[in-house]
């Protein structure tokens, strides 16, 4: 089982599952860190929601990204639960909350704070008819993250862009 | 004098052994060197004249692949500090793992190769990624001087030691379908990589080998002629109603329709 970690998120990543996080290069403003996980090969052109990766998935596979907002999301309504959602169940995937809606698969979405960072968990399922097989998938990546308050390593410490 | 011609004896005994020594010393680097590929000297050749050069590169067939044993995933972080991993089990396809260093002379022509697929002339969706010692053993400066992008780059120094490797060049071949070694060793030449793989990948076909992931999905007209190939074939053409449903009951009729979010 690996184990990555890069600006405060740590992944300890289930077997099949690969990954990476990293902050995208920003041309204007600040960006914030993105951690994309998959069981199948992660393109490395792909957006941050995972276009250009969905579409190679086949029906067993999961794809998710954890997307951190700014600072200045904490305490917004969006963003008021505080915690990861703890298990997520099958009827939490639906074909209709796909970013790219593709026949056959489905998808979840949630946003929420923790350690004072406001995230967005995104999560694709393959195949929605294979959903509850492949949701515990999901929820035990969701539990191998650890999300630490922000260091100094993160974009919201840099000098703002002027 | 009778002492004196014991002792100019003695040295003289003493220096032929060392230097015997060292000549023997100097033909086994010579042999080391020419099992590499890069033997000088060879009578048999011509100057100026390359010839293919037998590398110690070892390939199993897969009936034998766990011998090399299994290939765990690849992690560290990436020259630019973010992380990064590559499992090499969740695909049908072959991963290449190039172990490069930033500074060794002879990795500087896999840098380049490894990085441009096309000219390595690797067979199709073969994966290539190169994995250096991590921050603690390189500059990643030099690393990320070295990296175009095209493919992945992953610092760990830990891989290094999962998948023994005695120092670099040094590449692995790793057959996703069955998550294990198939390839091992140095090349010393570019194109002993791409022979690498096309031998794997024959075998594997005689193996019949593959746990059936399935082809990617086409994507664009492809996908849109894929489809309408299928609807067809299950007869239903353009304006059949059940093209446009209207609730989610048409889409999941025995029920496993899901709210929507």
């Amino acid at each position: 089982m690996a184990t990555i970690g890069a600006h405060g998120i740590t992944a300890r990543l289930p077997s099949g599952f690969e990954g990476r996080i990293f902050v995208r290069p920003a041309s204007v403003g600040v960006t914030y860190p993105v951690g994309q996980f998959a069981t199948f090969p992660i393109p490395d052109d792909i957006g941050d929601f995972g276009s250009g990766a969905v579409t190679v998935m086949g029906p067993s596979d999961v794809f998710a990204t954890l997307f951190e907002y700014g600072p200045e999301s904490v305490g917004s309504a969006l963003f008021a639960q505080q915690g990861r959602p703890s298990a997520l169940a099958a009827s939490d995937f639906s074909p209709m909350t796909l970013r790219r809606g593709i026949p056959g698969q489905s998808g979840t979405q949630w946003f929420f704070t923790e350690s004072g960072r406001p995230f967005s968990f995104y999560a694709v399922l393959g195949s929605h008819a294979l959903r509850t097989a492949l949701v515990p998938h999901v929820n035990t990546l969701l539990a191998s993250l650890t999300l630490s308050p922000a260091v100094s390593d993160l974009p919201a410490a840099r000098p703002r862009w002027n | 004098m009778v002492a004196l011609v014991i002792v100019s004896t003695f040295v003289v005994l003493l220096l032929g052994i060392l230097v015997a020594g060292l000549l023997r010393s100097h033909a086994d680097i010579l042999r080391a060197l020419h099992d590499l590929g890069a033997g000088v000297g060879d009578p048999a050749v011509a100057p100026g004249v390359t010839t293919a050069v037998a590398a110690p590169v070892t390939l199993a067939t897969p009936a034998s692949a766990p011998a090399l044993g299994a290939a765990p995933t690849v992690a560290g972080v990436t020259p630019t500090g973010d992380a990064r991993a590559i499992a090499v089990d969740n695909t049908d396809d072959f991963t290449l793992l190039g172990f490069l260093s930033s500074g060794c002379t002879g990795c500087a022509a896999f840098w380049d190769a490894l990085q441009e697929p096309g000219r390595l002339q690797l067979p199709d969706r073969t994966r290539v990624v190169i994995v250096t010692k991590g921050p603690d053993r390189e500059v990643p400066s030099e690393v990320q001087a070295r990296t175009t992008g095209q493919v992945p780059v992953v610092m760990s120094t830990d891989a290094w030691v999962d998948y023994q490797v005695p120092g670099s060049p040094f590449f692995v071949l790793v057959d996703g379908a069955t998550g294990h070694k198939v390839g091992q060793g140095v090349a010393s030449q570019v194109g002993q990589l791409a022979e690498l793989v096309r031998r794997a990948e024959h075998d594997r076909g005689r193996a019949g080998g593959g746990r059936g992931r399935g082809e990617a999905s086409p994507d664009g007209p492809a996908r849109e002629a894929a489809a309408d190939e299928v609807l067809a074939a299950a007869g239903i053409f353009p304006g059949d109603p059940s093209l446009y449903p209207r609730t989610l009951d048409d889409l999941f009729p025995h029920g496993g329709a899901v709210r929507a979010e």
